[in-house]
């Protein structure tokens, strides 16, 4: 029988292929059961790593399938013994999870153990999954913090999102920099289907966790509030109080330039220490609100509470 | 002695015995505990020094102890304890089968010391005042403080022995106390405006349970979230005093009612499916709902004589029920491409009665109560392309659809586009650049040519166009080096836009530095700048409301432009004068917000109103302030156990604006003029000193 010229093609790359996979998975097992240091080598030049470790959950041998159990440091790193043999050297092909890796290859290194987390079922949402960041970028086995984190929030946020920093440190912001809220209260970091990756479905309902008391629902509802709180809120801080957007009366009259006095125009002349006969006390001190203040939805009697002034 | 005070000694009594149980214990035991002794001199606003602080001369106490062993863990940490920043947090649970966790902390909200009203019984339901009219000299006037405290209790506790399953239950119980300034109307319309010291006594309880199962390629799980608000004063009573009816001038202001929300939250994701693909979903129902009692009659004009309407029910029956859906397909057909595609359906139904009022005073004498409705729904894709020479690039496009109930504009079409290119070539470095483009596409509804509502575009709605362009990198050379700098660049026009806003822009350049140079000395810094503006485009009208008549004396368009300019910087080093042992901190920081209006009169050949300019109408100082602090911070590890810190802290804070500037009490007590105000937020400038020794046992 001749053998046609495409089955020695075949016969050579089949072959070939199975050869590179019993030489892949030999590789394997030889790791396996060679190429581990384990965990008092690493101890002796990384102490203050192995303490560290040994406060955090990753060293507790109660939770199945934890490091603790199988092959403590490089259950993470990777095998060791090459880069005790080079004494210390890099390029062994150990994981420092430092920021020249690969970010896909640092998350499948820690989902590979964390995949059956309540915590990641929606990493694949996350905008930091998308944007390259990886868990080793916030969280450290080695940190000896709460959670693992690197630092405390919201100084790790402020690690990437400079931008958000600036704004909370306007006059105007919540309690962040004083330390009495968490940036995680709002967001959660690792993915859902709230916008911005919010812990709510939507910007309101978020809101209304800590300030029920706008939640109503009122007789007399203002549409943008019910809306969107952002139509008039900036949430991280502000040059101007309440974290608004801007400024009223020009905060108010963006929208409301009807005859009377939303239209009309309020300047230095209608301060308190201009010289207008009228019109003054809808820009000093608070603006519109010194009389609208139920803006956020009222109750009140007819057209009172129909234009929030009771 | 204070509490405050004698605690940190109790504390370091008890904790002296420490050694002797943590040997016991070996290494199971541990904990810290910081005093920390602190002097304050704070010239001017204290209440703006400590809007969410309670920093004064006296000792705060920090504790932690944490019990840790193969098992079982229990943490405890408490902060500031006994100050109205307090905080107490107690966690534990078994490793890999329960966690448990008991909360406690307060967060106040400091507005204004020392303020004064004309009213006595300032943080209750009832304001009054001996004799009509008021007194203006307001050295007789009441004092007292705008001031909030949260007081925050929370529990949960989690389980997870049986694995696959899980449980979550919380609970918690906020409490919110203090006086809030709110503003009314005296009569309406043209008349004085009031600003009355509210009582605020809320609480919300809320219970959260989250049932689940989770191994992959399935995660599930059903949740319950209810919270129930309830307000102490949902109405409360003032003497109104631009009346002058001494019998019937007592007037009622709405506060917050009552209200019940809770939500049923399906979530679900499924992975393994073919392409390397993970389909996730996301559905919610919930239900908010509040009762009022409504008033038949209010204080109508300066007379003070009640008008009385007629209402089709006396009962407000609120409740507005959303309902939520979020699926979404994650992918990763190829080994170079990841795959999003998603939609989203977030639905606001408006259940509330609808109230027919009668109210003889208005034109027309019968109307009604609108209940907005919206529905929005969203969809699009997400492709990331990872590309030779380390180059990645993320594409994405959104198409929104909102559906309201609004008279002006009831629907908006977006159209999201954005592009961003990452290149991390080398190991130090990554680049990134970016655009996004907005598309909004109005349905504006309006005709009327002689109702000025049909020249406005309110901007939450309006048709718009914006761009943003954004650059960052990220340089790292060594593992002790690093800068990032950023640069972002948004702008907005309405193109439909004819009175209202019709643009906004924002620049923002960011730098950041972090050097440890040879382990001895940390040099960090940061510098931002933004410079932000908002362009309006209104109309002063008494009769003629088209903006595109000739001007006249009383008819007339104007513009405001809104600026801000902020620039804010900070430096500060670390030096490790002993490695480990002794390390000073210095830091200065300071941030300057220059904010003003320019307003431009369009008269045309009409003269502006006697005494203005062009020029002189403006408002140079629009929330203009400067923040400037420093601090200094030597630190000393004594022992392993023991260390001491001390510092030294000095903060200024300039603040100026143009609605506070010459602030009067009582500009006038009649007309368009009159107010009565109370102080709230004037004048919030301060300096401050701050020093502070900080002993701290570890064991």
């Amino acid at each position: 029988m001749k053998i046609k010229k495409i089955d020695v093609w075949f016969f050579s790359l089949f072959t070939f292929s199975l050869l590179v996979f019993l030489t892949v998975i030999f590789q394997q097992i030889a790791v396996a059961d060679d190429d581990y240091a384990g965990i008092d080598v690493c101890r002796a030049c990384h102490q203050k790593n192995y303490d560290n470790y040994l406060k955090s959950s990753h060293s507790k041998a109660a939770i199945p399938g934890n490091p603790a159990n199988s092959n403590a440091c490089e259950s993470c790193h990777g095998p060791g013994l090459a880069h005790v043999q080079k004494a210390g050297a890099k390029g062994t092909g150990m994981i420092a999870f430092d920021k020249k890796e690969n970010p896909e290859m640092k998350q499948a290194r820690c989902l590979a153990c964390h995949h059956d987390s309540r915590i990641v079922p929606f990493w694949d949402l996350s905008r930091h999954k998308i944007n390259g960041v990886s868990c080793s970028d916030c969280h450290s086995g080695h940190s000896g913090m709460k959670n693992n984190l690197k630092k405390a929030e919201p100084e790790l946020c402020f690690t990437c999102h400079a931008s958000i920093r600036a704004q909370v440190n306007k006059q105007s912001h919540h309690p962040l920099k004083e330390g009495l809220m968490k940036c995680t209260q709002c967001h959660d970091p690792h993915g859902g289907s709230g916008p911005k990756m919010v812990k709510a479905d939507t910007v309101n309902e978020l809101c209304f966790q800590c300030h029920a008391e706008k939640r109503g629902p009122y007789m007399w509802e203002h549409p943008p509030v019910a809306e969107n709180c952002l139509t008039c809120h900036v949430p991280h801080g502000s040059n101007h109080g309440k974290l608004l957007s801007s400024k009223p009366p020009l905060l108010c009259q963006s929208c409301h330039d009807a005859t009377r006095h939303p239209g009309t125009i309020y300047t230095r002349f209608e301060t308190f220490s201009g010289s207008a006969t009228s019109g003054k006390n809808r820009i000093i001190a608070r603006g519109c609100l010194n009389c609208h203040t139920n803006i956020h939805g009222s109750n009140g009697p007819s057209v009172r509470g129909q234009y929030f002034i009771r | 002695m204070r509490s405050q005070t004698f605690l940190p000694f109790l504390l370091l009594g008890l904790f002296s015995l420490s050694p002797a149980f943590a040997d016991d214990q070996e290494d199971k035991f541990s904990g810290e505990i910081s005093t920390q002794g602190t002097l304050v001199n704070i010239n001017g606003n204290k209440a703006k020094f400590n809007e969410y602080g309670d920093m004064q001369n006296g000792l705060y106490s920090d504790v932690k102890l944490k019990y840790d062993d193969d098992k079982y863990y229990v943490d405890f940490y408490s902060q500031n304890m006994f100050y109205d920043t307090q905080s107490y947090d107690l966690e534990g649970g078994k490793w890999s089968a329960f966690k448990f966790n008991v909360n406690y902390s307060e967060i106040p909200h400091n507005f204004t010391y020392d303020a004064q009203t004309l009213y006595s019984g300032a943080g209750t339901a009832n304001l009054t005042y001996p004799t009509q009219p008021p007194s203006t000299n307001t050295g007789t006037w009441n004092k007292f403080d705008y001031s909030t405290e949260r007081k925050d209790y929370s529990a949960g506790f989690k389980i997870d022995v049986l694995k696959p399953f899980f449980l979550d239950f919380s609970t918690a119980i906020d409490e919110k106390s203090g006086i809030y300034p709110i503003g009314a109307a005296g009569t309406s319309p043209g008349g004085i405006s009031l600003e009355l010291p509210a009582p605020i006594d809320y609480k919300t309880n809320s219970i959260n349970l989250l049932a689940g199962y989770v191994r992959k390629p399935l995660f599930i799980s059903l949740g319950y979230f209810y919270s129930n608000f309830t307000d102490s004063n949902t109405s409360f009573n003032f003497r109104n005093p631009s009346t002058i009816n001494t019998v019937s001038a007592t007037d009622t202001y709405s506060m917050p009612p009552d209200n019940q929300f809770y939500k049923i939250n399906l979530k679900g994701a499924l992975s393994n499916l073919p392409l390397n693909s993970k389909f996730n979903v996301d559905l919610a129902t919930a239900d908010a709902k509040s009762d009022a009692v409504l008033r038949n009659s209010y204080v109508g004009d300066v007379a003070g004589g009640l008008t009385n309407i007629g209402l089709s029910t006396p009962f407000f029956n609120g409740e507005v029920i959303t309902n939520n859906i979020a699926t979404s397909v994650t992918s990763k057909p190829l080994s170079f491409l990841d795959v999003k595609l998603f939609l989203k359906y977030d639905e606001h139904e408006n259940k509330s009665n609808v109230i027919t009022i009668t109210d003889a005073t208005q034109t027309p004498a019968t109307f009604q109560n609108d209940l907005f409705n919206y529905r929005s729904a969203k969809y699009g894709t997400e492709l990331g392309f990872q590309l030779p020479a380390n180059f990645n690039f993320l594409g994405a496009y959104t198409y929104s659809t909102i559906s309201r109930e609004r008279d002006d504009i009831p629907n908006d079409r977006d159209n999201l586009f954005s592009a961003e290119l990452r290149w991390k070539g080398f190991d130090f470095l990554t680049a990134r650049v970016g655009y996004e483009r907005l598309d909004r596409r109005a349905d504006f509804q309006l005709t009327d040519p002689t109702d000025i509502n049909t020249f406005i575009r309110c901007f939450d709605a309006a048709s718009k166009s914006g761009n943003t362009y954004k650059a960052y990198l990220d340089l790292f050379p060594t593992d002790n080096f690093s800068i990032s700098l950023g640069y972002k660049h948004r702008d907005t026009n309405y193109p439909d836009t004819i009175l209202g806003l019709t643009g906004d822009r924002d620049d923002e350049f960011l730098i950041d530095v972090d050097y440890l140079i040879n382990k001895r000395i940390r040099l960090f810094g940061s510098f931002d700048y933004e410079y932000a503006r908002q362009d309006q485009f209104q109309r002063q009208t008494v009769s003629a409301v088209n903006p595109s008549l000739p001007p006249t004396s009383t008819d007339f368009n104007w513009t405001a432009a809104q600026k801000s300019e902020n620039y804010s910087y900070m430096a500060g080093s670390e030096i490790f004068i002993i490695p480990e042992k002794l390390t000073l901190r210095l830091q200065y920081s300071y941030l300057l917000a220059d904010g003003s209006v320019d307003y431009t009169y369009l008269l045309g050949a009409n003269p502006l109103p006697a005494g203005r300019t062009q020029d002189n109408i403006d408002l140079p100082n629009w929330d203009a302030y400067r923040l400037s602090s420093f601090c200094i911070k030597l630190s000393y590890t004594v022992t392993k156990a023991i260390s001491v810190a001390a510092g030294y802290v000095y903060e200024r804070y300039d603040y100026n604006d143009a609605q506070y500037d010459g602030y009067q009490y009582v500009p006038a007590t009649t007309g368009t003029n009159g107010a009565y105000l109370t102080g709230a937020y004037n004048n919030p400038s301060y300096e401050s000193n701050v020093g502070f020794v900080t002993l701290t046992y570890r064991f």
